[in-house]
């Protein structure tokens, strides 16, 4: 009986030892709930980086012109800025924020995801470099079948 | 969750699926009736050797089972890639694969 007590003390240790590593991300949903509730683009980075005045220019958005099934969009993001966080919002669901990514040393800044939009509309990239500028790269494209609702 | 990683050069390539409904607030009220029933992945990441290379807040607007692809810098053939997500209800996948 006391060996198999003690079994189960390691085994819990050794299990949050494993999570402790993880630790060191960020996370964006705790740190800044308002970018997660904001209904529009300009609000939810607002409550993500603060007042900004991004540069339009080095940042690719790259998604269908026309989306033919709005549950599963494919987006990528691309740029050659030393970046710090990517952020991916859009202007046709009821909230704005997609997601946000955390580069780590060794990251290379070419994500792709698969999103939904509920309507036509504009993907928006802002990419906050490690010199402290703002970038931003967007997309308009069509959707054919919105894809929040289903 | 499928995850693939491939060396290529000495930039790694990794796609990964996870599985889950990522159900919104407004299908969750059409499906349940209470907003608050929705669930979605709220955090992803991906570790090799112990180090965060991958590392992700989302919302409820990725797609059904969503695909993440992302490269990173430092990784070897034979590395173990570690990959959890984290959703809103608490619940926690960890899956892992090697580099090939």
């Amino acid at each position: 009986m006391l060996r198999r007590n003690f079994l189960k003390v390691g085994a819990l240790a050794a299990a949050s030892a494993v999570v402790v590593p993880q630790l060191n991300a960020t996370d964006f949903r705790a740190t800044k709930p308002d970018t997660w509730s904001a209904h529009t683009v300009e609000d939810a980075i607002k409550g993500l980086y603060g007042a900004i005045t991004p540069i339009e220019s080095g940042v690719t958005v790259g998604a269908p012109k026309v989306a033919s099934n709005g549950g599963a969009i494919p987006v990528n993001v691309k740029s050659d800025i030393d970046a710090k966080t990517v952020a991916v919002f859009q202007d046709a669901n009821p909230e704005a924020a997609v997601i946000v990514f955390e580069m780590n040393e060794g990251s290379i800044l070419n994500y792709d995801i698969k999103m939904k939009m509920g309507a036509s509309g504009t993907i928006t990239a802002i990419v906050e470099g490690k010199d402290g500028k703002f970038y931003k790269g967007s997309k308009t494209l069509e959707v054919a079948l919105g894809g929040c609702e289903g | 969750m499928k995850i693939k990683a491939k060396l290529k050069g000495d930039i790694v390539k990794v796609k990964a699926l996870a599985k889950h409904d990522m159900m919104t607030y407004n299908q969750a009220e059409k499906k349940t009736g209470d907003r608050n029933n929705a669930n979605f992945i709220t955090h992803i990441s991906a570790t090799v050797n112990g180090k965060v290379v991958f590392d992700a807040s989302t919302s409820q607007f990725l797609s059904k089972n969503p695909i993440f692809k992302f490269q990173f810098k430092g990784g070897a053939k034979g590395d173990k890639i570690e990959m959890t997500w984290v959703d809103k209800k608490g619940n926690t996948k960890t899956d892992k694969s090697k580099i090939k």
